[in-house]
């Protein structure tokens, strides 16, 4: 994948962004359908698989879902909600790893040049030879997807399988899915089929049914078709995702205004001593003053 | 008659303390500020690699911002709001265009420092409580991701003020000859204190150090 791939990296502004001439490739989008995953896992260990994670076994916790929650070794976790409406339960799974944002709150975050960067098919992926372990992606992220490696200090989470798609291969996950419940391709296909499913959804009695593409994040690169739209909660995912106020405040505000007043000091600063001169006591250093524009004082000393 | 006499103004301990803040600040400030602006990388390379500055970063900063409040807890008797105060800042564009005869005499700190000490305060205490909070790998995970942000915001906004506060800090200490080496050696002149403060010479507790002429 060549560095031209990256259309927005960690660390850059608006003044210097990232190679823009691949903006219009097409984006590429995940489709997870909830209302046919039947929770088989596969995805989970498919991901394991092609990424070569072993994520420590865990302990029985009353729940199919294991481990116990993502990690820096377990980037795509099945889990599993029980979820009580009308007095009914139900057990919803969600296939659960990065979402993708087009607007990522993690890039924003970042504290390290080119350590998050967004490939023009939109995958957000992280570059663990530049992370520095800071966290602040961690805390950052509305899905709370990035983990923090316990021995090496760095973030790790999905890459949307990057080393198989940049050959037109789908990800790894999508390729193991075994009710087609999870899908692969471009952003306007995704997008198509999802309404068709829908639409199929409400016929068969599903009314609340829909689709979560995020606004708040300026869509995802995973979308999910749930059976009630009106309560992804249920199904562990945040109503209004968003770059929160904090991120934003620390990246828009405080660091234009924060430059701002660190140059500003230096030029009062430097202009108050070149206007106003030495400040000295001259009892201590009469020969610091300068008494060669004094006439009288110079026809003295001859 | 005074030209033998040094007064003391900063004890030996204090001084040490001082530049034992400045060389940690460094650190600090250079590697905290490669974080906040990511384009300005290269600062953090005082420590070596960015993993590096990462890992020196709250470590450096907790051996800033302790001394500097054992330092503060010092000075804390110098540093009291006075009568006078209001009347100094009032006329502080005389004092930074030496207009010497008009300005109010004051003590041991000008109210420009005493606003600086209340300053150092304020940020080094949030810059340590919100420092420990976004501690990776040791203090973060015990947070919620919300209240992370929150802090990291908060460290972000006292850490520029700081950076300001030091900056002014330098240009008044450079300006004023005499106080780096009173901060370097200890000790000023008699007429050194009565220009910049007069007060400071009716303390009880003034010590006058007797220099052997060379």
């Amino acid at each position: 994948m060549s560095a031209q791939d990256i259309i927005l990296s960690s660390g850059t502004s608006e003044l210097t962004p990232a190679a823009q001439v691949r903006r219009k490739v097409a984006k590429m989008t995940k489709l997870f359908d909830a209302t046919k995953c039947n929770g088989c896992k596969a995805c989970q260990v498919a991901c394991s698989e092609w990424n070569d994670l072993r994520a420590p076994i865990g302990e029985f916790s009353g729940s199919y879902q294991n481990p116990a929650d993502l990690s820096s070794e377990c980037w795509t976790l099945m889990k599993f909600h029980e979820f009580k409406k009308n007095d009914k339960m139900h057990w919803q799974f969600t296939h659960t790893a990065c979402m993708h944002c087009d607007d990522p709150a993690c890039l924003t975050a970042c504290s390290t040049k080119g350590a998050i960067v967004q490939r023009s098919n939109g995958t957000v992926d992280f570059d663990s030879d530049k992370c520095t372990g800071c966290g602040y992606c961690v805390s950052a992220c509305p899905f709370n997807i990035p983990r923090l490696d316990p021995i090496d200090q760095k973030a790790y989470k999905c890459t949307m399988c990057a080393d198989r798609t940049q050959i037109g291969l789908e990800p790894a996950c999508v390729k193991t899915c075994i009710t087609g419940a999870l899908r692969f391709g471009t952003r306007e296909d995704m997008l198509f089929y999802a309404d068709l499913r829908v639409k199929q959804l409400k016929e068969k009695g599903y009314a609340n049914a829909g689709l979560y593409n995020p606004e708040g994040v300026g869509g995802t690169g995973m979308v999910m078709i749930l059976h009630d739209i009106n309560q992804p909660e249920s199904y562990g995912l945040p109503a209004d995702p968003k770059t929160s106020l904090p991120v934003k405040l620390w990246q828009d505000v405080v660091k234009p205004l924060g430059a701002v007043g660190i140059i500003a000091t230096a030029a009062v600063a430097i202009a108050h001593r070149i206007t106003v001169g030495r400040n000295i006591v001259e009892e201590d250093e009469p020969a610091a003053y300068d008494h060669s524009h004094d006439d009288n004082q110079k026809s003295d000393k001859e | 008659m005074h030209k033998n006499e040094r007064i003391l103004r900063h004890t030996l301990f204090d001084r040490l303390c001082h530049w034992f803040i400045v060389a940690t600040g460094l650190v600090t400030f250079l590697t905290g500020f490669a974080f906040f602006f990511p384009s300005f990388q290269w600062l953090g390379g005082i420590a070596g690699t960015p993993q590096m500055a990462r890992f020196v970063h709250p470590i450096a900063g907790l051996m800033m911002c302790l001394p500097l409040m054992l330092m503060l807890v010092r000075y804390y008797h110098h540093n009291k709001w006075e009568k006078n105060d209001l009347k100094w800042m009032l006329a502080i564009k005389d004092v930074m265009f030496e207009n010497e005869d008009k300005i109010p005499a004051i003590g041991h700190y000008n109210p420009g420092q005493k606003v600086l000490f209340r300053t150092f305060v304020v940020t080094s205490i949030v810059l340590t409580v919100t420092g420990f909070m976004m501690w990776q790998p040791y203090f973060a995970p015990y947070f919620e991701a919300s209240t992370i942000e929150w802090a990291i915001l908060l460290h972000a906004i006292c850490a520029v003020i700081m950076l300001i506060f030091v900056m002014v800090h330098f240009w008044m200490a450079t300006w004023v000859e005499g106080s780096v080496a009173g901060m370097l050696y200890g000790t000023v002149s008699r007429a050194w204190c009565k220009k910049h403060h007069p007060n400071m010479l009716n303390d009880p507790e003034l010590k006058i150090i007797k220099q052997e002429k060379h």
